[in-house]
């Protein structure tokens, strides 16, 4: 067991290791990225937090992805509720079609949209963006969503109908309350796929860049610590937002033991 | 149960269609008709040497992550699927977290510790091990180590599934038995976590096929991946060939599926299986 | 209920396409600029974009934006015009210019006083700026008392050992292994036009092609790649280089043999803001005291000749158009490369993967 944990450890180091560079590196006075920096203070923060460029992207980028998560997740649970009701062999194949987004590499799809959108003017669009990113959640949604489902005991919403709930009603107080935590956990999930996707973003929209491409862009001209306090300051909203959903997830699994 | 409730699956479903089927489709009409049907842009891809030995360094590519991503995140997977249930979740999370981080900004970072006067060849160079500075930065070792940087936490995820998926009971059973524990695992847990570990290789193998940042970052000449040959037909605005491109990527994924497939329902016959 | 929210969810997806189409139309007091973002960005916006709003009212959408050939190709067959104007490179000018997606340019309205050399006054588009692909050294990592000084020393590897960078690109370095065989300048592209010049360079390649540690592909990596020492010797946009100095990090620009590029500003087709891009055209060219506060800012100056009246003569002789470097670079050749890249692009590919 000694050497297992060693072994994990070294794995975690290996996963944590560019974070472990990326943190000191943003607190840099540098021009050029080093490391350790030879001058430490905020300069890169302010540049991020007072530059109305890097701004934009960023708040573009977070509504984006605010709505494709909240497609995502609607069309996704809908979805899994909808999937319960029919054949097996539909089932199998739509639950295919729902989870091929994610194991399509994603410039195939990005190509795919940017033709799509260019068939009805539809490019640099934030709505396209928005709806492929949704695309490109669905799958996640549906994993995570599903997961939780299977364990609701479908009897609870059967029971609501005999006593006389409408089927909306019945979703609404039987079947949601239990998995609603799986829900808020795919829509957060739904939310990072979007807000950190460079390649569909890249290809479709001519103009108004979201952060991933702002960063991409930026990497093109000049390296300065800039991004490395972006994504410091991203890591920490992430990670303490991630901490959340999965506090959440955990309760489902306690609930759904508890019913 | 009202019949009605099956249509909720038709905004998915739009979703999946609009974005994602359609989009595939134009994909192939792109590629073959241009405006009249043609097969120039397959022509030119099976006729020059270049596109075909980068595909084939995709591949390659391909399969080493894959496989590193296997060994190193199936043990990790195990360790935490062998804590106490109440470690798990914080164990879990701590492989999830680097996930969250930017694959640029990742990417990055292995630029400023790989680079010739990087971190690590300073420390090697103090420690004494080195005389002069190696070149790791612009190699295809960089470009392994990046991409198994940012795809091992899928891997752990998909092992650690299977493996909960596990009945605990059957192992525990082969060890009253008389099963040894190494022997326990080799005839009970390895067979059945298989298939997981098969699902995760899979998922990593296919998602390095699309990958261009990292080989466009830290890469050397030769490490070029089909992505970049992609993105750069794109940026050329040679659309059709791009489309094409991404056909015969595409056929790699589906033909890659279906080999694992036949070969999953051809040697793993888990004692799971045989006993639903 | 439910039929409302499914209708409506249906509605959604399906009217996307639809509805997209009309969500960036042009406003009417907005000039969308297409230009390359970051520190140039900023330094256009205090100089030009600000000053021209204030002046006539009209907002400047500067956007930072790459691969603009491509992103106007999308344009133009979309129907949807997006852009007013674009700053484009020399090779994604010829594209442009060849497909006829740029508006003609009325040079009594751009340029009214006939300030600009002729040579920055195109039918369809303007040189706003030069910059130069050049060599750029580390100096304190040459060999004692020996000096850089053309790409014939930096083909010599014997006299100057070290690691060395090149762009990942057909263009450029063509050029500069000709010119390290002893090429005139004014011949390379004869040369490079037929199958022998083309060859002939490859084979210079080939004998340095063991030597080049990195080949970068972001106009950002040499300067870093100089800075941590990756590199002693690379090729490099010239810009950059100026802000390493002023980082005290000990690099050196070498003009001999430096790749010339104008860069392009263009009235992009289907714009109904061509009253507007004329007079922001007007204001970026004929300005000569703020194109010296610019070229002095980023190092990328207008082809105005009376922009060095207001510079100092230190100032003046960091930048790709000042008389002394001017007659030791080449230009490169916009049209050339627009013919040859796709073919020349092919094999330097293979060449890259041998």
């Amino acid at each position: 067991m000694r050497l297992s944990s060693i072994l994990f450890a070294l794995g975690v180091l290996l996963l944590f290791f560019p974070i472990l560079i990326v943190v000191p590196m943003s607190f840099s006075a540098d021009r050029f990225l080093g490391f350790p920096p030879r001058s430490w203070g905020l300069t890169w923060y302010r540049a991020y937090f007072g530059d109305p460029v890097w701004m934009a992207a960023t708040f573009r980028s977070l509504r984006i992805a605010l709505f494709a998560s909240l497609i995502a997740t609607i069309a996704g649970t809908l979805g899994i509720v909808g999937l319960g009701r029919i054949g097996p062999r539909w089932r199998a194949g739509l639950t295919g079609l729902f989870i091929a987004p994610a194991i399509v590499p994603n410039v195939i799809i990005a190509l795919g949209v940017f033709i799509l959108a260019l068939s009805f003017g539809a490019t640099d669009s934030i709505v396209t963006l928005t709806f492929a990113h949704a695309a490109l959640a669905l799958p996640f949604v549906v994993m995570i969503v599903g997961a939780a489902y299977r364990q609701v005991d479908s009897n609870l919403e059967r029971a609501a109908r005999v006593c006389g709930a409408g089927p909306v009603r019945a979703f609404l107080t039987a079947t949601l309350p239990p998995i609603l935590p799986a829900v808020v956990a795919a829509a957060i999930f739904a939310f990072f796929i979007s807000f950190d996707e460079l390649v569909v973003a890249l290809f479709l929209m001519g103009g108004a860049e979201t952060l991933p491409v702002r960063i991409w862009n930026d990497l093109r001209f000049e390296i300065n610590p800039t991004i490395a306090a972006i994504s410091t300051f991203f890591v920490f909203v992430t990670t303490a937002a991630m901490a959340l959903a999965e506090l959440l997830r955990m309760r489902t699994i306690r609930k759904l033991r508890d019913i | 149960m009202s019949p009605g409730q099956k249509w909720t699956v038709l905004p998915a479903l739009a979703l999946a269609l609009v974005m994602f089927a359609v989009p595939v489709a134009l994909i192939f009409r792109e590629a073959l008709f241009d405006p009249a049907f043609t097969l120039t842009h397959f022509e030119r891809f099976f006729g020059r040497p270049v596109f075909q030995s980068v595909f084939r360094n995709t591949l390659m590519v391909a399969t080493i992550v894959a496989t590193a991503c296997l060994l190193i995140g199936y043990p990790m997977a195990l360790f935490i699927v062998t804590r106490p249930p109440r470690w798990r979740p914080l164990l879990l999370f701590l492989v999830l977290v680097p996930l969250w981080m930017s694959i640029l900004v990742r990417t990055y970072a292995w630029m400023v510790v790989l680079g010739r006067e990087g971190m690590l060849n300073h420390a090697l160079l103090t420690l004494g091990l080195i005389e002069t500075p190696l070149q790791m930065l612009y190699t295809s070792g960089a470009v392994y180590v990046a991409m198994v940087q940012i795809l091992l936490p899928i891997m752990v995820i998909t092992c650690y599934s299977a493996m909960t998926e596990i009945d605990m009971g059957l192992v525990r059973a082969a060890r009253v038995m008389g099963a040894g524990p190494v022997r326990a695992f080799r005839h009970v847990f390895l067979p059945l976590s298989l298939e997981g570990a098969l699902t995760g290789w899979a998922v990593i193998f296919i998602l390095s096929l699309g990958f261009f940042i990292v080989p466009a970052l830290v890469g050397g000449r030769r490490d070029a991946l089909i992505g970049n040959m992609i993105v750069n037909q794109v940026a050329q605005t040679n659309w059709g060939f791009a489309a094409a491109m991404a056909i015969v990527l595409l056929a790699a994924t589906i033909i890659l599926l279906a080999l694992l497939r036949l070969l999953a329902s051809k040697f793993l016959h888990s004692p799971r299986q045989e006993s639903t | 209920m439910t039929g409302i929210t499914k209708r409506h969810l249906m509605a959604g997806a399906l009217a996307l396409p639809l509805a997209a189409g009309g969500a960036f139309a042009a406003q009417a007091d907005t000039l969308t600029v297409a230009g390359s973002g970051g520190g140039l960005a900023q330094v256009m916006d205090m100089l030009y974009d600000q000053p021209f709003t204030e002046a006539t009212g009209i907002q400047i959408n500067a956007l930072a934006t790459t691969d603009r050939a491509s992103a106007l190709q999308a344009m133009m067959r979309s129907g949807n015009t997006i852009w007013d104007v674009a700053e484009l490179s020399p090779v994604d000018y010829a594209i442009a210019s060849t497909n006829g997606w740029l508006v003609p340019i009325d040079w009594s309205r751009a340029d009214p006083d006939g300030l600009l050399p002729d040579e920055a006054r195109l039918e369809d588009a303007a040189v706003v700026a030069t910059y130069s692909t050049i060599l750029a050294v580390r100096s304190d990592r040459l060999p004692e008392g020996q000096a850089m000084q053309s790409w014939a020393d930096f083909w010599d590897v014997e006299t100057f050992p070290g690691p060395r960078g090149l762009q990942n690109s057909v263009m450029d370095n063509l050029e500069f292994a000709l010119l390290a065989d002893g090429v005139e300048r004014a011949d390379i592209y004869d040369l490079l036009a037929t199958d022998e010049g083309v060859d002939r360079a490859f084979a210079m390649l080939d004998e340095i092609k063991p030597h080049i540690t990195a080949w970068w592909t972001a106009g950002a990596q040499p300067v870093q790649m100089l800075a941590d020492g990756e590199v002693a010797f690379t090729s490099a946009w010239n810009g950059r280089i100026t802000q390493l100095q002023a980082e005290g990090v000990p690099a050196d620009m070498i003009w001999q043999g430096g790749a010339l590029k104008p860069s392009y500003m263009a009235i992009i087709r289907g714009t109904d803001m061509e009253d507007a891009a004329h007079e922001y055209l007007r204001m970026l060219l004929t300005d000569a005291e703020r194109a010296a506060q610019f070229a002095e800012l980023v190092a990328y100056p207008a082809m105005l000749p009376q922009l060095y009246d207001h510079l100092s003569a230190e100032a003046g002789a960091n930048l790709p158009t000042h008389p002394d470097n001017m007659d030791v670079q080449f230009v490169t050749n916009a049209l050339f490369w627009a013919e040859h890249m796709d073919r020349l692009r092919e094999r330097w590919d293979e060449w890259m993967l041998e």
